[in-house]
């Protein structure tokens, strides 16, 4: 039992230690006598400079960003790992169906709206991205369904088809817009370009309810790495749990889209790195890449905050660079020859 | 709750935190006999200047800022134009003039990304937000209790003056300020008055970009150089709808521009480069000799120095005028 | 015992069975045979409910099987597919196990006694020494046992068998049909097996069903079916049938195709 659980131990002091790393580093420096100081001052009432900004800079900065990051980040590594259970594809990532060229092409099009400066007014464009993204999912496997099932190869190609459709769409309107067109770069280049506990409160309920369901998914998935022929004779009632799949996974990334923008590698590497590392069996392949994506962006986000600081990076650039890179590295370490 | 918080979490940060790549710090926060400041925010007890900004925020602080952190560089340009200069204490990565700017401390800025931890860092009692901000990115300032002032885009130069004014009164700059929009008047008057009577309006093509030769992009109505383009006595393409359009090589040939300004010198497009791209040359611009590179930076930023643009362009357009 | 009923399916608007009905007693190992297109492997997908009948049923005990859900389904029928799609990186203790599904909550989570019967049903396809083998790893005829280990574990009172053999040398294809007619007899299953090869059909079904065009062309025990005219009209082949030296069961010798 105890064995059983020792991977998601790992990768829960990983996490851990890239929350602190989170809080503890970025564009400002912070001495260590001085967070020390913040530590274990008896602290009341005002704090002297420079202690209040680097406690503000903690609390209102550094702390909900590392939230937001991170429940992207699970957001990202299970909907991946999801994706490619289903799709029983080692190229599928979150994206695959077109949820973030939905999306994206959402937030160009609010992007073009002048809307008031308001709490309604700057929550336009995530709401646009997340139900452009969700109508994307709908359409694509309207489009994809045959009679009463739902064939894979359909999806896949639906999926496709229609994202680049939505990408041509997007970078037309990108390029006529006059200003607005570094606005939605920034956007589609990922991170949260929101900040606060906004966003964090935004993507909560989305994430809880699709997280959830494909924490529990994992059996399901498994069943699926056989075909839904075989899947279906041993019990599966294989069209319904491969739309609760799909559906919860589209839920979890649209969301994440909508107030991260675009971050790529995350849903397609995490999976890979624990299943060469854990195994392929879903139902702890899940809960471990979840864990693993919020670790894996968090070091990404300190890295964006810090390699070129002042000037932070978009997320979307870093996770490419730093991700391709590492993925190699445990390729080639990998021992586990057949881990696919 | 929040000390609790910092308290868990930081527990063993401390090792992580001494062993942090070496971000150095832009800046020390200064040491000043500054009282203490709460956290978050100090609520000002007598407001003595209110103003609207150009997102329709109601702006309030106690007095004329001291430290103003610019996040774009035609606000930089403003404020040491209205002689707040001094009062400067940060600025975007691509605030590059007057010279005095470059060596503030920068705050970001490059690929839409700004460090809200450098913002705050440098505890500016004003952030001046411009055109290129995002209503987001106001708000992310807002949260942590700055006071952020957006400065619109004008569209016409008496905005601009206008723009001018509010920042002065933000700074507490009025009397310089007047002189300043009163020599800036005076100067677009004499151009006016140079031009008047001229009949000959010469087709103006300004570049931008032009990586394909064959579809360069150049600037449309909605921009200061349509605009100052047309104040200068020139005319811009025929036809163009967009702000910054792509055009086709046929449609610039059949304009035949008169004059041809490289808005993209600045990247390394030389008059000799344009005269030898394939179906160039026969344009009147280039067979007469009259492609000249410009600086872009004098009619894209929203700030004085567009009443600079406008006389180099009216020099540029009618070089007759100025012998 | 399995009663299929008049079972009709179609591919879009090609029909592939008509009207197909007949019944596996329990106990009872019932060989399907006929041409390449007869509809064998479709009468096996349809009763497992994988492909959509158009009209018919099949039925235990009253039960129409077409109609409960699947892990209802799972329960009564299971089927041993042909080598098909199988992930490589799944053990065959994992694989095995899954056999458990039916009785599993949605999570999968195993008792010992589902491991027992995995284990017990490993033993019996005399696969036990595969168990921490990845399946990408394994032959075709080891791949073929550990299917069969697997059908077993889901402890159903019908099985159905496509074309098993195909992938197997002369030794594993006749320890797997002794195997599966253990199965039938000692353990009472219903056993319905497609099967390409007309004298391994005669020497261990109890009756044979020939299947051409997408009906039953002929049912019966062996000496009734394989006889010359039938499979020669079938087959499109001269034959000659022999009773086999070895136990007396018909035995079928193609002659030349040209005369």
């Amino acid at each position: 039992m105890r064995h059983r659980l020792l991977p998601l131990v790992w990768t829960l002091a990983f996490l851990l230690l890239a929350v602190m790393l989170s809080i503890a580093v970025g564009s400002v420096f912070i001495p260590p006598s001085d967070l020390w100081l913040l530590l274990t001052g008896n602290i009341s009432g005002s704090l002297p400079e420079p202690l209040a900004t680097y406690a503000l800079i903690i609390v209102s900065i550094r702390l909900p960003r590392t939230v937001m990051v991170a429940l992207t980040g699970a957001a990202l590594g299970t909907s991946g790992a999801a994706y490619q259970g289903l799709f029983r594809n080692p190229l599928a990532d979150p994206y695959l169906i077109g949820v973030a060229s939905g999306a994206g092409l959402g937030a160009v099009i609010a992007m073009s709206i002048q809307w008031p400066y308001s709490f309604w007014g700057l929550m336009a464009i995530p709401m646009a991205a997340f139900l452009a993204g969700l109508l994307t999912v709908f359409i694509v496997y309207s489009l994809a369904r045959v009679g009463r099932t739902v064939p894979t190869t359909n999806l896949i190609l639906a999926g496709v088809a229609f994202g680049s459709f939505a990408t041509a769409l997007t970078s037309f309107l990108m390029l006529r817009s006059s200003g607005e067109i570094r606005r939605a770069l920034g956007w589609l280049l990922g991170g949260a370009s929101q900040s606060g506990w906004m966003p964090v409160l935004g993507i909560l309920p989305y994430l809880i309810i699709g997280l959830s369901i494909l924490l529990l998914s994992g059996h399901a998935l498994n069943l699926l790495q056989f075909g839904d022929e075989q899947a279906h004779q041993l019990g599966l009632p294989v069209t319904r749990a491969k739309t609760i799949i799909l559906v919860a996974a589209s839920l979890a990334t649209a969301a994440a889209v909508a107030f991260a923008g675009i971050i790529g590698f995350v849903g397609l590497i995490v999976p890979h790195v624990m299943r060469m590392w854990f195994g392929g069996d879903y139902r702890r392949l899940i809960p471990l890449s979840m864990v693993g994506g919020a670790a894996f962006l968090l070091v990404a986000d300190v890295l964006a905050r810090v390699v070129l600081a002042p000037q932070e990076i978009p997320l979307g650039i870093i996770t490419a660079l730093a991700g391709a890179p590492f993925f190699l590295w445990v390729l080639r370490r990998s021992k586990n020859q057949g881990y696919w | 709750m929040a000390r609790k918080l910092i308290l868990g979490l930081l527990t063993l940060t401390l090792v992580l935190a001494a062993c942090a790549p070496a971000a150095t710090p832009t800046t020390e926060p200064a040491p000043t006999a500054a009282p203490t400041v709460e956290v978050p925010t100090v609520a000002p007890t007598v407001p003595a200047l209110t103003l609207t900004d150009g997102l329709g925020r109601t702006v309030t602080l106690t007095g004329p800022a001291q430290k103003v952190v610019s996040m774009a560089p035609s606000n930089t340009e403003v404020l040491f134009a209205v002689g707040a200069g001094s009062q400067v204490v940060g600025r975007d990565e691509f605030s590059d003039y007057p010279e005095e700017a470059k060596s503030l401390p920068s705050i970001g800025g490059s690929m839409g990304q700004y460090s809200y931890e450098q913002v705050a860092a440098l505890k500016p009692d004003l952030v001046l937000a411009g055109g290129i901000n995002t209503p987001e990115q106001v708000k992310a300032l807002e949260d942590l209790g700055i006071s952020v002032f957006y400065l619109g885009n004008p569209s016409t130069l008496e905005e601009l003056y206008a723009n001018l004014n509010l920042v002065a009164k933000l700074t507490g700059r009025e009397s310089e300020t007047g002189a300043l929009v009163d020599s800036l008047k005076a100067r677009v008057k004499a151009v006016d008055d140079k031009l008047a009577g001229v009949a000959d309006k010469p087709v103006v093509f300004y570049e931008i970009d032009a990586s394909d030769p064959n579809k360069p992009y150049t600037t449309g109505p909605g921009t200061f150089i349509d605009l100052l383009i047309a104040r200068a006595g020139g005319q811009n393409l025929p036809g163009l709808t967009d702000a910054y359009p792509q055009v086709s090589l046929e449609q610039i040939v059949l304009a035949n521009p008169a004059i041809i300004l490289l808005g993209d010198a600045f990247y390394g497009t030389t008059p000799e480069a344009v005269a030898a791209r394939p179906g160039w040359s026969k344009i009147a611009a280039v067979t007469n000799d009259r492609v000249l590179p410009f600086d872009d930076n004098l009619v894209s930023r929203p700030g004085p120095r567009l009443v600079d643009g406008l006389e180099a362009l009216a020099q540029a357009i009618h070089p007759e005028l100025y012998k | 015992m399995l009663r299929i009923e008049n079972l009709s399916v179609s591919y879009g608007a090609r029909r592939v069975l008509h009207h197909v009905s007949l019944t596996v007693e329990n106990g009872e190992l019932l060989a399907l045979i006929g041409p390449n297109g007869a509809g064998k492997s479709t009468l096996v997908r349809a009763v497992s409910g994988v492909v959509p009948a158009q009209s018919g049923s099949a039925r235990k005990n009253g039960t129409n099987l077409l109609t409960v859900p699947a892990s209802e389904r799972a329960r009564i029928i299971s089927v041993v597919p042909q080598v098909a799609s199988l992930p490589p990186a799944f053990t065959v203790w994992e694989t095995v196990l899954l056999g458990r599904t039916p009785y599993l909550n949605f999570l999968g989570q195993v008792s010992a006694a589902d491991e027992g019967i995995a284990r017990q049903s490993l033993q019996r396809v005399d696969a036990l020494d595969l168990i921490d083998r990845r399946v990408g790893e394994l032959s075709g005829g080891e791949q073929q046992r550990v299917l069969l280990a697997r059908a077993l574990a889901q402890s159903t009172p019908i099985l159905l068998l496509d074309e098993p053999t195909s992938h197997l040398d002369l030794h594993h294809q006749v320890g797997l049909l002794e195997l599966v007619r253990t199965l039938a007899h000692h353990d009472g299953l219903a056993v319905l097996i497609a099967l390409h090869d007309l004298n391994l059909a005669a020497r261990y079904a109890d009756r044979i069903a020939l299947m051409v065009d997408g009906r039953v062309r002929a049912l019966g025990m062996p000496n009734e079916v394989l006889r010359p005219e039938l499979i020669s009209e079938a087959y499109h082949l001269p034959v000659q049938v022999i009773p086999n030296p070895l136990d007396g069961s018909p035995l079928v010798l193609p002659n030349s195709s040209q005369k």
